[in-house]
């Protein structure tokens, strides 16, 4: 069951079609925004008496008022083989899940969603341009539990050209697992964009380590293997690498004007509310 | 440190000690950016010593395959002793008492098993000396060369116990005895222990060739005589001067030529085996000069070594496979 995001927006769309975000449009709204010349917007029901007759040239004053607009929704994910990851939850499944609540709370605000899904390039097979149907995004999201990521993240950069000139609420889904030199390189191209990034994390890469043992892991991405001895002391290292890194995202994220929304348990639609309502507040 | 295996095309096997390098045997946590993981030395140590303990583990399983040995060397060493080659008397004679008759019962001993039973005893205390046994009667008998090896010589000693042969021939036994010397290194003293109870005539042409090579090997010659009770004894002079010659008195003129020859010599006379065991403590007293000797080491299978540290090795292996992290 698909479970609604309550997107809200800090800025005015600047679409003309109309929608449920404030708009830069004038139209049919409930919201008076200004008075204009009758020449400007004929509607004789709208005349403003009072601001007509105040009016030391003798023109008549209309009302108009704020068109709610829509806007366009995007999706720009990281498909690389560190999003294969399965912990305490799939990531890939996390995607999915995202992906389709995206959808489903696009249609239900009448916005258009697209979907870029990026490897070492924008993989034409996983972009989806911006539009309405639910349809097409349930086939992508089929297609995308059942892919195997592979490569890196180096193409989250090549999405800007796909995205919208005019600006866009863009979900950016990564774990951003890479030089935070890249993630500026990133971040600056977006500036254009709302940006929402989620950080994508799992207990059991960051936090949930036995004290005892031997392990040895092997990075998705370039495939090298390291010999761990895990003891309370290596644990407590790596939480502290975690926290640490958290700290420079969020650093990096803020430079840009942006919040980032660290998920480290299974995809949760509340959560991402509950961002919301904190940003716009 | 000689090192041997028995079927070398074996050691092609070693090629596999380099699988753990490739595959430490741990399964394969995924985790998405190993960057994140701090570096740690121990872990490092430890992934180290895994590879080095699977590596050793099949090189030690295919060195025990191809049955790793240690090969036979030889040690030089310096001892109190010496070269000594006991030459026995094997006549018939031997097997008689001192007393000159054939042995009764348990209470007389022989010649032959007082000489044997000395002889072990004497064998047993010189313990640093090379040792040969050769033996003479009709013609001289080979029967053990110069060795450390105590147990052969004993066994060689032990087996005089067989019959005897009829003739004495001491010459070519003194030739055989003094053969025992050639191509050893001339270290610590050279002895000849002959062990008789008789004599015999010894021609000019052997008299020369002894003469010879006594003085070419530097062999000193102790002479036990197991004198016979009333036969003529070594320093007995003949009553009548007629009977002075070597036909008539052999003893006496196989000592005379004895003393004549350019090397140390010295006979003792045993009429009983109290007086043989003092001849040869003797003997056992005035032979102690440092010698220098190769001892050979045999050789000595490892592979059970082998086996043993890759069991260890396997086992220690089992065991961190057991505190392996699951996830």
């Amino acid at each position: 069951m698909n479970e609604h995001l309550h997107y809200r927006l800090q800025w005015q769309s600047g679409a003309v079609y109309p929608g449920a975000h404030p708009g830069q449009m004038v139209g049919g709204g409930q919201l008076f925004k200004r008075h204009v010349p009758f020449i400007a917007s004929p509607d004789p029901r709208r005349i403003d008496l009072r601001a007509s007759v105040l009016d030391p040239f003798n023109g008549f004053s209309v009302r108009v008022y704020q068109q709610q607009s829509s806007i366009k929704l995007y999706l720009v994910a990281d498909l690389s083989a560190s999003m294969r990851f399965c912990g305490e939850s799939s990531k890939q499944q996390s995607l999915v899940q995202l992906l389709l609540d995206m959808a489903y709370s696009a249609c239900n605000y009448g916005d258009s969603f697209g979907f870029i899904g990026c490897t070492d390039r924008v993989k034409p097979c996983w972009y989806m341009p911006a539009g309405q149907s639910l349809e097409r995004v349930k086939a992508l999201a089929a297609d995308i539990s059942q892919a195997y990521f592979s490569g890196n993240a180096h193409g989250l950069i090549h999405a800007t050209p796909y995205l919208p000139g005019h600006r866009a609420l863009v979900f950016l889904l990564s774990d951003f697992h890479f030089p935070l030199s890249q993630l500026r390189e990133l971040l600056s191209s977006l500036q254009n964009h709302d940006v929402v990034p989620i950080v994508l994390w799992d207990s059991y890469e960051c936090d949930n380590w036995p004290d005892w043992g031997l392990v040895s892991v092997q990075d998705l991405e370039s495939g090298k293997d390291r010999t761990l001895f895990m003891r309370p002391a290596l644990r407590q290292k790596i939480r502290v690498a975690y926290a640490q890194r958290q700290m420079a995202l969020k650093e990096c994220f803020r430079a840009f004007g942006c919040e980032p929304l660290f998920m480290t348990a299974a995809y949760n639609a509340a959560l991402i509310n509950r961002y919301f309502q904190q940003r716009v507040a | 440190m000689n090192l041997a295996v028995d079927t070398p095309w074996l050691l092609a096997g070693l090629l596999l000690t380099v699988l753990p390098l490739f595959n430490n045997g741990l399964r394969l946590t995924a985790m998405p950016w190993l960057t994140m993981i701090p570096a740690d030395g121990v872990s490092l140590a430890i992934a180290l010593l895994l590879r080095l303990i699977a590596m050793s583990a099949i090189a030690g399983l295919v060195l025990g395959l191809a049955g790793l040995h240690r090969t036979e060397q030889s040690v030089e060493r310096i001892g109190q002793g010496a070269h000594i080659v006991l030459l026995l008397d094997r006549s018939s004679s031997m097997d008689n008492t001192f007393a000159g008759l054939a042995a009764s019962g348990k209470v007389d001993e022989t010649k032959a098993t007082a000489a044997r039973r000395l002889l072990t005893a004497f064998v047993a205390q010189r313990k640093n000396d090379l040792i040969g046994v050769a033996e003479y009667s009709t013609s001289p008998l080979f029967v053990i060369p110069l060795t450390e090896n105590r147990q052969a010589v004993q066994a060689a000693i032990a087996a005089t116990a067989t019959p005897a042969l009829s003739f004495t021939h001491v010459s070519k036994g003194l030739g055989m005895a003094l053969s025992f010397f050639q191509e050893q290194p001339l270290t610590g003293s050279r002895i000849v222990v002959l062990v008789s109870d008789g004599a015999a005539a010894i021609d000019s042409d052997d008299e020369q060739k002894l003469r010879q090579w006594f003085k070419q090997q530097q062999v000193r010659l102790y002479w036990i005589f197991l004198r016979t009770a009333g036969s003529p004894g070594i320093f007995d002079k003949p009553q009548d001067s007629r009977d002075d010659n070597a036909q008539a008195m052999p003893e006496r003129y196989l000592h005379q030529f004895f003393s004549s020859l350019d090397t140390p010599y010295q006979a003792f006379e045993a009429e009983s085996p109290h007086a043989l065991a003092n001849a040869i403590s003797d003997i056992n007293r005035l032979e102690n000069l440092p010698l220098q000797y190769v001892e050979r080491i045999p050789k000595q299978d490892l592979s059970a070594v082998c086996y043993m540290l890759a069991t260890l090795l396997v086992t220690l292996l089992l065991g961190i496979k057991c505190v392996e992290i699951k996830r």
